[in-house]
């Protein structure tokens, strides 16, 4: 434990470079919000200003229209729906699927265990941007639709990684719990099904969740599939290319109010779960 | 049917649709990628697509090296000096660049022995698109690498409210990439209603706003910023969690034995961290060679990164052939990327 009595230079500079760290962590967000909070004209005052200010009074003065605005816009409520959608869709699919293979890997003996495993880890550092070409090759000829076909590509990076951290879960759980079960005479179905499966819960709340980050993220197919389908641009696609009922100026207030209302959320699932996070985070990379 | 065989089934079973979907996603694409670089297809094109054998990949990589001859004055019989700069003057590299069977236009210029000789590419801008990609990749790894640590052994200490402060660190990793990016457009806009102009006009430490986004010298470094705030935290995690590891008793031997706490930290801390930190490193290096977001929100087509060369190519100007040879090249600089780590390092499984 840091003693702050005994020596009060040291815990002093010790506090400042927390102080520093946290700053530097949060303040981007600070801005952000101190932004959105801004019309257009408290948004041009130079120089700017800590807080939204009256531009002639210099009093305290938010604006809360860039967030109604937002919601009045079809674009960016059409975004958060897509992502919800496609984020949700392909954890789904990669928990469900990925699952299954895990307790293979992980607990089961077979031949060509190791080369899957190898194939696994190849696929989690795969770099997305080189298929895209023939990604969009393929999404295009298909008749899938447009979100259909994101949720089933976003599973070329979920599916990889859930695959990945829950073999090292399922690799850590204790063979004696299957073998007992074996005796007992269940079939290693049952015992994967009415066993393994409640005790890796956890595991599969925080491996949903990272994956799910992960889709909410995606930005690079999101913006090519939909360049021919703007009904289906997902939340960093809208953000991106916010547009303005004015064409001439970019509505930075309005984009940064969008960018404050998906990220809070966000925020407050890390942060209800960041014990997990930190876990599967490590998992998936200090056991890779 | 024995107990052995009914498990084997069984896994085979279970792996199944994994492996299926990842055909179907993964490497089907992938051979389509590999194939479709050694064609001419154009995407929604109406003709058919020819091969065209490595063209694609000699468009996108051939350099070559002219020397630029000087400029002779007719009357004095030597060499042109221009009146503004002083400087000799050499030859237009436009002129010098062979422009048969291929064009290729100027990259950079420079003198070696006294001569001076233009480099000229096909396609500069995956030229540039590489070495911004390498640049961006290499500071900002640093960077990260170097502050993560810093930051995981500031929190690693005890003290109260170091949940929260573990908490705080999770903030940036979560905001999406071009939510961040959004965000710090605006801290570097271009006049004193940004941030960063503000806050150096305010330590008149300048005397006009600096465009950050459009002044060339200052875009890579704009993107290692964003980069920077947003990842370290996740360096930081990854080492903290390499950092509590280490057995404390190690630091009560060595304590014991009266090691310097600048002698503890080289003679454990480090070693220690070393298969962490080079996880980490892999992890961070492989992710930065394939920038995208930052690039393609923030600098569009002023400065490219090569995913954001390869998507442009592919949707501006549905060019699949060209753009599928880009995905490969990259697919082969990170895989080297990968390889180099591998042996440096010697990370095993």
């Amino acid at each position: 434990m840091v003693n702050f009595n005994e020596r009060p230079l040291k815990s002093a500079l010790f506090l400042l470079m927390l102080a520093v760290i946290i700053v530097y962590l949060l303040f981007p967000f600070y801005w952000a919000i101190n932004s959105s909070l801004k019309s257009e004209s408290q948004l041009f005052m130079t120089p700017a200003t800590m807080i939204p200010r009256d531009p002639v009074t210099l009093e305290f003065r938010p604006y809360f229209d860039n967030y109604i605005h937002i919601f009045q816009s079809g674009q960016f409520v059409r975004g958060l729906r897509n992502s919800v959608i496609v984020a949700t869709l392909a954890t789904l699919l990669a928990l469900s699927v990925g699952t299954f293979a895990a307790f293979a890997l992980g607990k089961l003996r077979f031949r060509g265990k190791t080369a899957s495993l190898y194939v696994i880890l190849a696929m989690t550092m795969f770099p997305q941007v080189t298929i895209l070409a023939g990604l969009y090759a393929i999404i295009t000829r298909l008749p899938l639709g447009t979100v259909p076909g994101m949720i089933f590509s976003y599973l070329i990076f979920t599916l990889p990684f859930t695959t990945w951290v829950m073999t090292s879960f399922f690799k850590d759980l204790p063979i004696e719990i299957m073998q007992s079960a074996q005796v007992d005479g269940a079939t290693p179905f049952q015992t994967f099904y009415k066993i393994l499966l409640p005790l890796t819960a956890p595991a599969l709340v925080t491996c949903g969740l990272l994956a799910f980050i992960q889709a909410w993220n995606e930005y690079i197919f999101a913006l090519t599939f939909t360049s021919i389908d703007p009904g289906a641009r997902t939340v960093p696609v809208a953000i991106a290319l916010f547009t303005g009922e004015a064409a001439m100026q970019e509505p930075m207030g309005e984009t940064l109010a969008a960018a404050v209302v998906v990220t809070i959320p966000v925020v407050l699932l890390v942060l209800i779960f960041q014990n997990r996070i930190v876990e599967g985070l490590t998992a998936g990379a200090v056991k890779g | 049917m024995n107990l052995k065989k009914r498990e084997r089934n069984l896994a085979y079973k279970l792996m199944a649709p994994a492996m299926i979907v990842l055909l179907i996603v993964a490497l089907y694409p992938l051979g389509h990628v590999f194939y479709t670089s050694f064609t001419d297809r154009v995407f929604a094109g109406a003709r058919d697509a020819e091969f065209v054998g490595l063209e694609n990949y000699h468009r996108l990589l051939a350099m070559t090296v002219e020397e630029l001859p000087p400029v002779i004055d007719d009357d004095t019989g030597e060499q042109q000096i221009d009146d503004d700069t002083g400087e000799p003057v050499y030859e237009r590299p436009i002129r010098v660049l062979p422009r048969d069977p291929h064009a290729y236009r100027e990259l950079t210029t420079f003198s070696l022995f006294g001569n001076r000789y233009v480099l000229g590419a096909r396609t500069p801008n995956f030229i540039r698109a590489i070495g911004n990609t390498l640049y961006f990749t290499i500071v900002s790894v640093f960077l990260e690498t170097v502050l993560g640590l810093i930051i995981a052994l500031v929190v690693n200490s005890e003290f109260k409210g170091r949940g929260l402060m573990r908490a705080t660190m999770l903030v940036p990793w979560a905001v999406i990439t071009v939510v961040s990016a959004r965000m710090w457009e605006w801290m570097f806009a271009s006049t004193r209603a940004g941030f960063f102009n503000m806050l150096l006009d305010r330590m008149s430490l300048i005397d006009r706003a600096i465009p950050f986004l459009t002044f060339r010298p200052m875009q890579i470094p704009a993107m290692i910023a964003i980069d920077v705030w947003k990842t370290t935290p996740f360096m930081a995690l990854l080492i903290l969690a390499g950092l509590q590891m280490i057995p404390q008793e190690l630091y009560e031997a060595a304590r014991v034995d009266g090691a310097s706490k600048i002698r503890r930290f080289f003679s454990i801390t480090l070693p220690l961290l070393k298969p962490s930190i080079a996880v980490a490193l892999v992890f961070r290096t492989l992710d930065a060679l394939r920038v995208f977001d930052l690039f393609q929100v923030l600098l569009s087509r002023s400065r490219y990164s090569m995913a954001s060369f390869n998507y442009y190519e592919l949707v501006a100007n549905r060019n699949m052939g060209l753009s599928s040879a880009t995905g490969v090249i990259i697919f082969i600089i990170i895989f080297i990327f990968a390889i180099m780590y591998m042996q440096m390092l010697g990370v095993e499984d």
